[in-house]
């Protein structure tokens, strides 16, 4: 197991570098200090600039020089006297309390909304479901927050003598924070994934409920409950972890539409709010750990189907 | 007995006045840096200008914006040649305690910390943001920043030729020129005044630990949440100073009558304890939050200007107003403009049929619809490059009298067009047009395709990063191109240097405009004080840049604002942000 683990990790080494190198490339196809400057700059200015921030090396030197520690201590553009690793230590608590109990709730729900929608195949509360489950993904994620905003937290405290839901805002150190704070966001990314992942899933059970192995376990005399949640539901975990692991690279980058419709300043806002403010060391130092959350996470993937399915591991 | 004591302590806990919280929304992330020499846009400004104090600040409210001192006794005095201003300090002006003072107790303010001040926009180590406010004003000064830089440390303590300390409380400031400009710097944040022992005990970290003398403090760190919101509190060894009442503010006039205290008696600032700013990137949650009651003010956004007003008499609304709701117009010093780049073969040239090729572009132009349309019909459409509210903005639209080139006057942009040589636009290419993307430039662009198609001139746009069209206008690259121009200080003079000769891109003149005798009168108005000769010089200058058509304009956003009943003091204006420290709330 630990041979293929270490096999993994240095398949993937190449592959990283190649990343960085193109993502610091194509951040560079405009010059970031013009941005970075404003309305008074002169061309002297910009030199100036350009030479302090060691933007004037040649390529391979600002290379090797951000992959010594990610660029996490560089100074932000837009927030001077911060660091790139304060903004990323700060945003990613806020990120996660929204994302992984979307995801949570999101998987548990559309899995068992899928795997029920594949038993009653062909029958009403299939076609309910399923019909449901369009309707909610033809609906722009944006219409939700608008109205998930308006409706669950300002009309519904209109309506209550003591406020639930906050309309914007975070903090930790309130008590009963999360529900004020996050619940609402959560439960707006829950319903917008439902659509999605439900239809998936059905799809994978249905797939799964026509196989041989069904069959037997059937005959055998096993109940339905055995026959789905026992037999089914861990063959097809291999996908369910696919799917799964696929999302893991994105909570911690977070929902940038709830976080920025909800005050929340997480990894998505914050990564939003440099793109705009032109933070190059921002933007380069996030992306950059993006890309080694995604290759992380395939690795964990491959291990993770090692673990359930030996057969991964011998192949 | 320890039930009586806890009762006792209960009891004077209720009968405590309750925290009076000021609660101000801010359309941004937050403000980068509260070092006042790193800071360049409104959103530091509204924050420094609460924890540091400048020489001069604005009279509040005050229409036109009239400065008055504000850590001074006086006014300077200027001598007769108007190049030496000598300044007198206020005495018993301290800085808020903070650690980096011997004992945590701030000391007293005094001439050599607002010398240490500007030097420090001089130093490049600082990054700052706004060395142009004082680059060739001060005699000696752009020598010492050169020198100093070009040295391994940065000499605070070395002699600036013009600027001399007379005593602990005076000093005197030598310009190279007469400048009446140089005032209003001195009521901008960048010129704050910071104690050395801060900024050198903290280093990059005083971006987010300021030490100031103003009214109020951020009392730790951790009350800037990234992102989130910036909490202030009053800062107690403020000196006693008065607003309200008659004799409230140094040299005011009568003030408005809400902005007395009980029994019209002036009352000694801050009003509030604390000030909580909140940063809100979107503008649903700011107004739900204002309409909820959790915010003091908010600036009206576009999409929800039709739900608070009526969009034709932009009179508030009746279900508003019934709950004390007030509302307030403020106009923007801004220029909105389309420029073109006077080197371009062919848009530039002063030719009479050069001319008359961008007078034909601008008579084809409707900057009425694109109000309309995009801007709710929110912008004040003038002539001229001054902005409403400032001397030389024209009292009325000059639209239709023979200098004006506001469209659309299809008939008259015809005759222009053949009087360039394209008649209905043959011959022709297409301009090549240079604008920003994001928001809805993509649909401006559209609407601005159209109305020029009407004469037969067509567009070859190009949508691209700010960064792109500011690194092509500096490189003199872009023949036709957008842009905003928004004023630093209330004076036309600001808004003229992006036509000035010498300041040609690189400088702050993309349209690389040159014109002698406005070159001539630029440098006159520069060294005059306001006076109804200088305004009428600023009207020949408006009139020249008129009858040349260097750019296409212009626009001035109008922003509403409405403050809840529960907040007093309350005169809004975006020209300065020191105001914000008058305001008070109804516990």
């Amino acid at each position: 197991m630990l041979a293929y683990v270490t096999r993994k990790l240095l398949y993937n080494v190449p592959v990283f570098l190649g990343i960085i190198a193109v993502l610091m490339l194509a951040l560079r196809v405009n010059d970031p200090v013009w941005g970075k400057l404003g309305k008074h700059a002169s061309q002297e200015k910009h030199d100036e600039e350009e030479r302090r921030l060691g933007l004037d090396d040649p390529f391979h030197v600002q290379y090797f020089r951000f992959l010594w520690g990610f660029g996490l201590s560089a100074e932000c553009w837009d927030k001077p006297g911060r660091t790139v690793g304060a903004e990323l230590g700060d945003a990613i608590g806020p990120s996660l309390a929204i994302t992984v109990p979307a995801l949570i709730l999101t998987t548990i729900l559309s899995l068992g909304i899928g795997i029920l929608s594949a038993y009653r195949r062909g029958r009403m509360l299939d076609r309910s479901l399923m019909g449901l489950a369009v309707v909610g993904m033809s609906i722009s994620f944006l219409v939700y927050i608008i109205f998930g905003q308006y409706f669950g937290a300002y009309k519904l405290n209109q309506w209550r003598d003591k406020p639930l839901f906050a309309i914007q805002g975070y903090d930790a150190t309130q008590p009963l924070w999360w529900i004020t704070y996050c619940l609402l966001p959560v439960l707006i990314g829950t319903i917008v994934a439902l659509g999605y992942d439900s239809r998936f899933y059905r799809a994978l059970a249905v797939e799964e409920i026509n196989r041989d192995y069904i069959r037997t376990a059937r005959s055998k005399g096993l109940s339905e409950r055995s026959v789905l949640f026992k037999h089914l539901l861990k063959n097809a975990m291999l996908t369910v972890i696919t799917h799964v692991m696929i999302t893991l690279p994105f909570l911690v980058e977070g929902s940038l539409l709830l976080e920025v419709f909800f005050n929340i300043p997480g990894m998505g806002k914050t990564l939003i709010t440099a793109i705009n403010a032109k933070d190059f060391p921002v933007i380069q130092g996030f992306t950059a750990i993006f890309a080694a959350l995604f290759i992380a996470s395939n690795i964990l993937t491959d291990v993770l189907y090692a673990l359930v399915d030996p057969r991964v591991r011998l192949s | 007995m320890a039930s009586r004591a806890l009762l006792l302590t209960l009891l004077l806990a209720s009968l405590a006045p309750a925290e009076k919280v000021l609660r101000i929304p801010m359309e941004t992330d937050g403000p980068k840096s509260l070092d006042p020499v790193r800071g360049s846009t409104t959103y530091e400004s509204i924050v420094c200008d609460q924890i540091y104090d400048c020489l001069l600040r604005y009279r509040y409210p005050s229409e036109p914006p009239t400065l008055e001192p504000n850590l001074l006794e006086a006014m300077p005095m200027v001598s007769d040649d108007g190049l030496t201003y000598r300044f007198k300090l206020k005495r018993g002006v301290r800085f808020g305690d903070d650690a980096c003072f011997p004992g945590g107790k701030g000391r007293e303010l005094i001439a050599r910390d607002v010398f240490y001040s500007w030097k420090r926009m001089a130093d490049d180590d600082n990054q700052p943001q706004s060395w142009w406010l004082l680059e060739g004003s001060i005699l000696g000064f752009d020598e010492y920043r050169t020198a100093q830089n070009a040295a391994a440390t940065f000499d605070y303590d070395a002699p600036v030729e013009g600027m001399r300390i007379l005593s602990d409380h005076e000093f005197e400031v030598v310009l190279l020129n007469p400048s009446p400009i140089f005032l209003y710097v001195l009521a901008m944040f960048q010129t704050a005044v910071v104690p050395r022992e801060a900024a050198t005990t903290y280093g990059t970290r005083f971006s987010r630990h300021p030490v100031g003398s103003g009214p109020f403090r951020l009392a730790k760190e951790e009350d800037w949440i990234a992102g989130k919101s910036i909490s202030l509190v009053k800062n107690p060894s403020f000196r006693d100073e008065l607003w309200g009442g008659a004799g409230g503010r140094s040299g005011a006039e009568s003030p408005p009558k809400e902005a007395a205290g009980a029994g019209g008696e002036p009352r000694k600032v801050p009003f509030v304890d604390r000030m909580q700013i909140t940063f809100f990137v979107e503008d649903q949650p700011r107004w739900l939050e204002f309409q909820a009651g959790n915010l003091d003010y908010v600036t009206v956004p576009a999409e929800y200007f039709p739900q608070a007003f009526f969009k034709r008499t932009k009179r508030l609304k009746k279900e508003y107003a019934d709950k004390g709701i007030r509302d307030h117009a403020v106009p923007l010093l801004d220029l909105i403009f389309r420029a073109f780049n006077m080197d371009d073969p062919l848009l530039g040239g002063y030719t009479e049929e050069k001319k008359a090729l961008r007078r034909a572009i601008h008579l084809a132009t409707d900057l009425v619809e694109f109000n309309d349309v995009f801007y709710n019909d929110l912008c004040i459409v003038y002539d001229g490059p001054i902005p409403p509210t400032l001397e030389g903005h024209p009292a009325q639209s000059l639209l239709g009298k023979p200098r004006s080139n506001q469209g659309p006057d299809l008939d008259r942009a015809r005759a222009e067009l053949e009087k360039a040589g394209y008649p209905e636009g043959k011959g022709l290419p297409p301009l090549e047009y240079w604008t920003s993307q994001g928001g809805n430039s993509k649909e401006q662009t559209e609407l601005f395709q159209r109305q020029l198609a009407k004469i037969g001139v067509k567009l070859n746009v190009r949508l691209v990063d700010f960064s792109q069209l500011s690194e092509a206008t500096h490189l003199k690259k872009a023949p036709f191109f957008s842009f905003a121009w928004g004023s630093d200080y209330p004076d036309a003079e600001n808004n003229l240097a992006i036509f000035y000769g010498p300041n040609e891109s690189p400088g702050s003149n993309f349209s690389n405009y040159k014109n002698p005798r406005y070159d001539e009168l630029y440098r006159r108005i520069k060294r005059m004080a306001p006076s109804p000769e200088r305004t009428k010089i600023l009207e020949e200058m408006r009139d020249i840049l008129i009858e040349d058509v260097p750019y296409i304009g212009s626009m001035a956003r109008t922003r509403y604002y409405l403050s809840s009943p529960k907040v007093r003091n309350f005169f809004p204006t975006e020209t300065y942000w020191t105001w914000m420290r008058y305001l008070d709330v109804e516990r």
